[in-house]
């Protein structure tokens, strides 16, 4: 047994800025003037006075036609209808559920708005609201869509099609929803074999992907804390990680927490380009030392240079 | 916890007359000479690995759910378990599991170096903490969801090793109150001083053991608790320094020690359950008696009422 | 820490993991996540450290008071230790909601530091029966990624290290009171003999294996930890030779969570301590020698103590 510590000293600290080729953009800070009123319409971030539209929030300006918001690195989410996202089930409610998605308020998910186990379709009867915990409970990781959002700015989530709902073994990375580039895609397999949801919710989600699983072995009291699950479920959600899935899936998070210590913009192109620098280190816990991290952001972030320049 | 803020608790720089006494300015050989009689063995007569004599009695506060009374020697330990009732403070939070709250109280006058204060100390606090962690593993506390149970501890006199006592009155109070439980389970303390192990240790030897010196022996107290038939330790307790082997040596004594009190427990358990079990005879045969002398009764009435 | 959730396909996830010897971030069952230190961060303190380990971050000072020595140990000064779990690190230590915790790490470490073997106290005495040094050791919290206890004792035994208490130039004898003259200049101090002083290592007990320094998520699926404070070696915190190394001894044990550990696992637990402390003790040891030296030779840069 040989435990591995390393102590830096805090004079030895990494400055973690890779530096882009693209231009730095102009940051406003709180109070700022942006422009003035009569061109333009404030959204998010702004405010209005004296005839100047001024910013709330200290960020980047974005213009879209005529409407001005200034975006901070740090805020939550602002959902949209038809993004994805990964919540956890925070509170098992009256026909519904409340999930946490790192916005300003609490999201819900209808009982309504989920597929019955074993894909029926009807309308939920009394029965099933009895049977909401069997569906999801409270700790639950789900990956769902947005619906629509309401007045109060919360928003209301649907897990109707095969490819959202219950998220099973795997690992969960929290990072500022401002790095998840916004794609047509957000389910991704890696070619390691890991399948990635990027939420747009800053909520990562990694695991193995399904066929890749060897059975485990019968095991009582997890056969018992499942019982009432689907069959197909079961199956799915309590098999061991194989090692190689385990490895590929310790090293991407690593990799996703180095890209965000050197802030720089999340996608798959990014998570696969920092997953193939990032075997210049064996060892995958080699990942968490400041230097490797700033490493392999770096060597991505050139990397990225390179096919833009093509 | 509520303080007792209108008592006037005095002075506290007042300090106990026994440190003017010589046996207090005694230097550290001396005091370990004291420990021994002139056999060798020490001076209470027992061998090193020889605990004290246990006393114990149950049901002696009638107004708690259980109760145990646990004396060594001159240590003595009450011990009360009370009715769960529902957690207050708490809105809406469900929780599957029951709570424990403990308590572990010294009397002003229990210890014999200085009076105790009467708002609970860091001492104390600590002791409950490590109260809670040896008795919580055998309780089943999925069996009374969403209440708190409460179980007080007040050492009425210390003479060392009162955590010991106080496990060893809880598991007694508990099974008094027919708290479901995993298992009985008990504890022992030793103390180490100059590399010498003494099993149940008096507070004269409990103080030597926490005593600064110069050498560089093993010193300490270790406090260990058993549950009897997973043979698992669910709580293990030390202060002082005292090295991997000498510390493996003790916990191999202090289980074989815990060991033995087991019978004993489970004997005094059975005896009560056989008292209660008389006790509810009794109570029968006198339920019956009562109900013939009624149907009597009626059987009379009835006739005066038809002879009218 | 309480009040985070986590699915329990997530916690199958940990409890494989662990049994594979290889955790969700790649490290070994045995394995630190990096640790960033500093030293003499506060300046009105006598010695202070900061400790970063991931997202758990302390901040420890130490304050030198003078104070009478108890009646019934004249020789030795006296040291106490007080945990602040600030409401920054998570809002649920707010008003009374650390305390809990807060008792629970200033206790292990006051029984940790009690043995003489562990902190020499007659290094704070200043006149015997009369005059001695207190050491108070704040601590606090600033945020709590997993691992307080032994991020915390690295820290405490950090600012120790960088502690400095001025020398007595004289002292008058002036009827039964004693007049102390000290010496105004910052560097005509002296350092404390912190090489013994204890780390302690949590331990955590998944199914049959023992894990050190788990994050905030696997100590959501722990039902048992040990503690095991271990005196470190003062041959590792001096640059002279002539220090006569120790051997490390458990200082303190203590359990805690809901369940049992069978008596030979146990056994192993206490050596596996004893080996962590060991690792944790050289480390330490290296790194503040690393920066006196570094800053004897030039003018210490402050660095700001949150990322």
């Amino acid at each position: 047994m040989s435990g591995h510590v390393s102590i830096t000293l805090a004079s030895e600290r990494v400055n973690h800025s890779v530096a882009a080729n693209n231009e730095i953009p102009r940051f406003f800070t709180p109070g700022e003037v942006v422009c003035d009123l009569h061109d333009f319409m404030r959204g998010h971030g702004t405010y209005v006075e004296d005839d100047k539209i001024k910013s709330s929030v200290a960020g980047v300006m974005q213009r879209v036609n005529k409407l001005i918001c200034v975006h901070p690195l740090k805020s939550r989410y602002v959902g949209e209808i038809g993004d994805v996202v990964v919540g956890r089930v925070l509170e098992v409610q009256q026909k519904r559920w409340r999930i946490e998605t790192n916005s300003r308020l609490d999201s819900i998910l209808m009982l309504s708005a989920v597929n019955l186990p074993g894909g029926e379709l009807r309308r939920r009867s009394a029965e099933d609201e009895m049977a909401m915990r069997q569906i999801l409970e409270e700790g639950d990781l789900i990956s769902a869509e947005v619906q629509s959002i309401y007045s109060d700015g919360s928003l209301a989530l649907h897990t109707r099609s095969l490819k959202y709902g219950k998220l099973w073994q795997g690992v969960m990375v929290k990072v500022f929803p401002s790095l998840i580039a916004r794609r047509k895609n957000h389910f991704h397999i890696l070619p390691c074999g890991i399948s990635v949801i990027l939420g747009n919710n800053g909520f990562i989600w990694m695991g193995p992907q399904a066929q890749n699983l060897v059975s485990r072995e019968k095991d009582d009291n997890l056969v018992s804390a499942s019982e009432n699950e689907d069959n197909y479920d079961c199956y799915k959600g309590l098999q061991t990680v194989t090692r190689s899935n385990r490895e590929a899936i310790a090293r991407l998070k690593n990799c996703i927490a180095a890209l965000v210590a050197s802030k720089m913009m999340l996608d798959v192109t990014t998570l696969i380009f920092a997953y193939e620098e990032s075997f210049k280190y064996e060892e995958v816990k080699e990942l968490l030392d400041p230097e490797a991290m700033l490493d392999v952001a770096f060597l991505t972030q050139h990397r990225l240079n390179t096919i833009m320049d093509e | 916890m509520p303080l007792d803020y209108r008592r006037f608790n005095g002075p506290e720089d007042s300090v106990s007359y026994k440190q003017f006494s010589t046996n207090f300015t005694r230097s550290y050989d001396e005091l370990f000479k004291g420990l021994f009689d002139e056999n060798g063995k020490r001076i209470d007569g027992r061998e090193f690995t020889e605990a004290r004599p246990l006393y114990t009695k149950t049901n002696v506060i009638s107004q708690a759910k259980g109760s145990a009374y646990v004396e060594l020697k001159n240590t003595k330990v009450v011990c009360s378990v009370f009715d769960p009732r529902e957690i207050v403070g708490h809105q809406n939070e469900y929780s599957i599991y029951g709570q424990i709250y403990c308590e572990v109280k010294f009397a002003p006058f229990s210890c014999p170096r200085r009076r105790r204060g009467l708002a609970p100390d860091t001492d104390e606090r600590a002791l409950s903490a490590n109260f809670k962690t040896a008795i919580q593993t055998a309780i089943q506390s999925t069996k009374f969801r969403n209440f708190q149970m409460d179980v007080f501890v007040y050492i009425l006199e210390h003479d060392g090793a009162c955590l010991a006592a106080a496990i060893n009155a809880a598991c007694l109070a508990l099974t008094d109150a027919v708290v479901p439980m995993m298992d009985i389970f008990s504890a022992r303390t030793a103390a180490v001083i100059n590399n010498q192990i003494f099993v149940d240790p008096t507070e004269a030897e409990e103080n030597l053991a926490l005593m600064p010196t110069d050498n560089e022996t093993n010193h300490g107290i270790i406090t260990l608790t058993v549950i009897d038939h997973l043979r698992n330790i669910t709580d293990l307790q030390q202060i002082g320094s005292i090295d991997a082997d000498c510390l493996i040596k003790v916990i191999d004594i202090l289980l074989e020690e815990c060991a033995k009190l087991m019978p004993l427990f489970k004997d005094l358990i059975i005896d009560n359950v056989f008292e209660q079990y008389k006790e509810h005879q009794v109570y029968l045969s006198i339920k019956k008696q009562v109900n013939e002398e009624l149907s009597n009764k009626v059987k009379e009435w009835t006739l005066i009422v038809k002879d009218k | 820490m309480a009040g985070m959730l986590l699915s329990n396909a997530e916690r199958f996830y940990i409890w494989d993991g662990v049994e594979e010897n290889f955790r969700s971030d790649g490290r070994s069952n045995k394995d630190y996540r990096p640790m960033e230190l500093e030293t003499d961060v506060v300046s009105s303190a006598s010695g202070s450290a900061r400790l970063r380990l991931a997202n758990t971050d302390v901040l420890v000072c130490v304050k030198t008071e003078i104070d009478t020595p108890k009646s019934d140990k004249p020789g030795l000064g006296s040291i106490e230790f007080f945990v602040d779990c600030s409401a920054n690190a998570t809002p649920e230590f707010e008003g009374r909601g650390g305390e809990q915790l807060a008792n629970r790490i200033s206790n292990l470490l006051q029984r940790a530091y009690h043995s003489s073997q562990a902190f020499n106290l007659k290094q704070l005495c200043i006149f015997e029966g009369k005059q001695c040094w207190k050491l108070y050791v704040d601590i606090l919290i600033l945020e709590c990624g997993g691992n307080l206890c032994d991020a915390v004792s690295l820290a405490v035994k950090a600012a120790l290290f960088n502690t400095r208490i001025p020398f007595v130039k004289a002292a008058l004898m002036d009827g039964g009171n004693i007049d102390l003259q000290l010496s105004d200049d910052p560097f005509d101090s002296k350092r404390l003999e912190v090489g013994t002083a204890p780390l302690l290592v949590t331990l955590c007990r998944m199914d049959e294996e023992n894990i050190v320094d788990p994050t905030a998520e696997e100590e959501t699926c722990i039902a048992v930890s040990i503690v095991v404070g271990v005196s470190g070696n003062p041959a590792l915190y001096t640059s002279s030779e002539d220090t006569t190394p120790s051997d490390h001894k458990c200082t303190t044990i203590s359990m805690s969570g809901n369940g049992g550990i069978l008596p030979d696992a146990m056994k192993i637990v206490i050596a596996e301590g004893i080996t962590a402390a060991k690792c944790l003790d050289e480390a330490l040891g290296r790194t503040l020698l690393q920066e006196r030296n570094r800053t004897n030779l030039q003018k210490k840069d402050s660095y700001g103590f949150l990322k």
